[in-house]
């Protein structure tokens, strides 16, 4: 077939693609495979993640007796209360920064001249790449009051007394912050760069302010890459614990933390197992309410 | 046919475990410089000897040895341990029995010899300053937590264990011989007035940093940190008042596979000339009381098997009874 | 208009000014790693007092830094290829499909994210103990595999949602079959999915630290356990010296393969 040809007859299976249902081109018999393709991940899960945890976290309720004792003392405790609480907090906070920054450096990514766009990923791609320990004392160091920051500040005059930025949650959120940028930048760049600019043209051509253009249309369409990225952040950020534990104070002790203070220091499974399943069955709740508030647009994706 | 012979590769690298010889034995402890001196110093003796190669491992995780010990796949024969972790664990039955036939206790210092434990070396909390970041150096628990005479951070040891809750006593006027049982309450009220001063360390090279940087210009260090620290050019300046002290064990696992060899193995970590030579690396003490004959004076004046005016020991049992207990609440008390 | 980046007006400085100090925020600890590597200080005081090359010199002069780096490598490179593969065909099903309990599966798929490494690693350790995979690669890789997929899954099911499944099926109208007019329609459309998919599965394996104290033998061992003890124990800026060093090799690398893809277009 020649290109021409070739060109016009795909134009026309497109149209005919689109106009029908996509159900209509796919016999009935193909619909078990989908389920089929999940079943390599679904068996390394069950057998290496669901029973090996699952006979550990049984021990929260077996542990030094059966019972609920461990959730009781667990749920009865302000202190652990305040450590849950803590760690969704900073989740959230760190996730919130993160968007806020990730979103308007992803949009540039997208749009600026490819030599500039290679040189930030670059940039990007290595500040990921050094060790997370690694990363993480170096912001220790800088962030000191006796730190590099602290003395530039001082050295320019824009401060009088060293400002406390680390050993708290500001230091928390600079750290974590700094290494999950990448994880919301990557993906919502994907989602951007696949948006047709055609869309946008057309709404500046009915009028459409820059703003409007902004919150109407390109938040929106984003909007499955940002659920994506924010997610992901959220996620990583609740079970995190090398980070907070060398940046912030002990009054925004993590949870993971203390599940490892359990589990390695303390040996005391049982709690150890009982905190990791709250932390599990509040996380899968909100999982749960985000997908009915957001569920239907990242399905459309439009 | 290419592709089988790739598959056919990987296949083999992935099923190459790199596992122990049984002739090896494995000794276990928290990794750095500290280590590098114990395999040194006993570890490569112990080869010399004997002939049983010793595997290094590590760092020691008391999760890890509980699991092992459950699932009888015991891969640790000899572990560097915290001191009231061995205590608990041996009455926990996760440990083997000392074999005192092989192991001479006799040199050993009482203090840290148990059933299922012996010291592996002991060090002390000692107030450290660097000199040139403040005007005064605090020589005195009291004095660490006087903001009004010292004002500045001060550094403490982060975990619950021994050293801080004792030091907090001692400064608010407890007698040594009336610290235990700890009045937890009491404690916590005194560092309560210093706790927005204080900036906690959680390792030791971290604890060094701080005093380097002058970020907590002073605090409660291990003294074998300073050593080192003084080493390397920074004007520390050490008080052994009233220095609290804590010790590492060496402990068997229950059921681990060279039993025999690790027997062998700690009795000649803990020979005077081991231990020595041991003390002399790390800047830790020793637990073998003819160690200090055999060392250079000099170097044995940094020790504090040497600083005993006015030493405190803590009291590895109690804190063994009550590590949970005491545990909850320093965790507790840190989080508010 | 807002997707050109010549037709922005004055919101291009504004994007470009966070991008540029997105970009400072990123490389800043990097500097200062790479300044601190080549300082006579052992203690990471920052000006100085002079400089030196006797760390980079402790890196090379142990051999087991390589070792665990190389170690490290070779497990992570393992873990991305099965990560991408499995996460790919799974993120098909997921996508695509339709059958009870989607959501459930894909919920379950994220739990390896949730929670904490510490209770997978002593349960996986425990486990493995029975079955003899400790202290081995595949073990190591079966761990390390079961953390990064939900990264992999996360990434490409984001990028096949935003796929314009129409396109591939039409290519099937026209002759080809479903598995081809996937690889050459669907796979290249979201292989930005792809590879955020294998740069997410790559560093999580290369960082993770936790569980490879507990899948670690005395004859296997990856940097960040490596990295983890020393920082603990000693603070040396020798660890500065191979995060640079390793910079250093990484930036070679892109540079190389920017060179390629230059010579191959002209």
């Amino acid at each position: 077939m020649s290109q021409r040809n070739g060109g016009r007859v795909f134009g026309m299976a497109l149209l005919t693609a689109q106009d029908n249902p996509p159900l209509a081109a796919k016999p009935r018999g193909l619909r078990p495979v989908n389920f089929a393709l999940t079943l390599p991940a679904l068996l390394l899960l069950v057998v290496f993640f669901i029973l090996p945890v699952l006979s550990l976290l049984l021990r929260s309720v077996l542990e030094p007796a059966p019972g609920l004792g461990n959730y009781a003392a667990l749920l009865g405790s302000t202190t652990y209360l305040k450590i849950f609480l803590n760690t969704f907090v900073v989740s959230a906070l760190v996730t919130a920064v993160t968007l806020a920054i990730g979103f308007p450096v992803a949009w540039a990514l997208a749009i600026m001249p490819s030599r500039l766009s290679s040189i930030v990923f670059a940039i990007l791609l290595l500040s990921m790449w050094t060790n997370l320990l690694t990363r993480t004392y170096a912001w220790m160091v800088l962030l000191q009051r006796t730190g590099v920051i602290n003395k530039a500040l001082m050295g320019m005059g824009l401060i009088s007394e060293p400002l406390p930025l680390v050993n708290n949650l500001t230091g928390v959120t600079i750290g974590m912050t700094y290494i999950m940028l990448p994880f919301i930048i990557l993906p919502l760049y994907g989602v951007i760069r696949k948006i047709d600019p055609a869309i946008l043209q057309a709404a500046a051509l009915c009028g459409a302010t820059r703003w409007q253009a902004l919150t109407r249309v390109l938040i929106p369409l984003a909007t499955p890459g940002m659920v994506s990225g924010a997610l992901m952040v959220f996620v990583m950020s609740l079970g995190y614990f090398v980070t907070p534990s060398l940046l912030g104070g002990t009054a925004n002790m993590m949870l993971a933390e203390l599940i490892a203070q359990f589990v390695q220091s303390l040996v005391n499974w049982g709690m150890g197992g009982a905190a990791a399943l709250v932390l599990l069955v509040v996380t899968l709740t909100l999982y749960a309410i985000q997908l009915k508030l957001f569920g239907t647009a990242r399905m459309e994706g439009r | 046919m290419k592709n089988r012979l790739i598959i056919a590769a990987i296949a083999a690298t992935l099923s190459v475990s790199t596992q122990v010889r049984a002739e090896d034995m494995v000794f276990t402890s928290w990794g750095g410089t500290t280590q590098d001196v114990q395999k040194a110093a006993w570890a490569d003796k112990f080869t010399e000897t004997s002939g049983v190669t010793v595997l290094q491992d590590g760092p020691t995780d008391y999760g890890k040895i509980k699991a092992m010990v459950e699932a009888a796949g015991v891969t640790w024969d000899v572990v560097d341990v915290e001191g009231d972790y061995a205590v608990q664990a041996g009455e926990a039955g996760l440990l083997e029995k000392l074999d005192f036939a092989i192991i001479d206790k006799s040199k050993l210092d009482p203090r840290f010899v148990t059933d299922y434990s012996v010291g592996s070396f002991y060090y002390s909390f000692v107030i450290g300053c660097n000199k040139d970041a403040v005007s005064a150096c605090p020589k005195s628990w009291a004095d660490v937590f006087d903001t009004a005479k010292f004002p500045g951070k001060r550094a403490f040891y982060k975990w619950s264990a021994p050293g801080v809750v004792e030091a907090a006593l001692l400064a608010d006027g407890v007698a040594p011989d009336k610290l235990y049982p700890l009045d937890l309450d009491r404690a916590f009220r005194k560092l309560d007035t210093i706790k927005a001063d204080i900036i906690w360390w959680t390792g030791g090279a971290q604890s060094q940093q701080l005093l380097a940087s002058a970020e907590a210009p002073f605090g409660s260090f291990w003294n074998g940190r300073l050593t080192a620290l003084a080493a390397t050019g920074v004007t520390v300046e050490t008080s052994w008042d009233q220095n609290i002290t804590a010790a590492d064990a060496l402990v068997v696992p229950k059921g681990a596979k060279n039993k025999d060899a690790a027997m062998k193995f700690i009795a000649l970590a803990t020979s005077a000339q081991a231990q020595a030579d041991m003390a002399k690396g790390t800047g830790y003490a020793p637990v073998n009381l003819d160690s200090p004959k055999l060392m250079d004076p000099e170097v044995a004046k940094t020790l504090p098997d040497q600083q005993t005016a006015g030493q405190v020991n803590a009291d590895m049992n109690y804190w063994a009874e009550n590590r949970d207990a005491i545990g909850e609440r320093w965790y507790a008390w840190q989080a508010k | 208009m807002l997707l050109n980046f010549d037709r922005l007006g004055g919101w291009k400085w504004v994007l470009l000014g966070i991008t540029a100090m997105t970009s400072a925020f990123l490389i800043l600890p990097i500097f200062f790693i790479a300044a601190l590597s080549f300082g006579s200080s052992q203690w990471l005081i920052f000006p100085p007092p002079g400089w030196t090359l006797k760390w980079y010199a402790m890196f090379f002069a142990d051999p087991r830094w390589l070792e665990a780096a190389g170690t490290s490598f070779y497990i992570a490179a393992i873990v991305t290829v099965l990560s991408v593969l499995i996460g790919l065909v799974t993120s098909f099903g997921l996508v695509r499909g339709r059958f009870i309990g989607k959501e459930g599966l894909r919920a379950l798929f994220l739990t390896p994210m949730i929670l904490p490494v510490v209770v997978l690693a002593v349960a996986l350790y425990a486990f493995f103990l029975r079955v003899g995979l400790n202290g081995t690669v595949t073990g190591f890789v079966i761990a390390h595999l079961v953390v990064a997929l939900p990264f992999s899954i996360l990434s490409i099911t984001n990028a096949l949602e935003g796929f314009d499944k129409s396109i591939e099926d039409a290519a099937v109208l026209c002759g080809a079959s479903p598995l081809e007019a996937k690889i050459r329609v669907t796979l290249p459309s979201i292989s930005h999915g792809l590879f955020s998919a294998a740069v997410f599965s790559f560093l999580t394996s290369w960082d993770e630290v936790v569980l490879a104290i507990f899948m670690a033998s005395p004859t296997l061992q990856t940097l960040p356990v490596k990295i983890w003890a020393t920082l603990r124990q000693d603070l040396t800026p020798v660890i500065a010296a191979a995060s640079t060093l390793l910079i250093v090799v990484t930036i070679a690398l892109m540079l190389l393969v920017a060179l390629l893809r230059k010579g191959l277009k002209s």
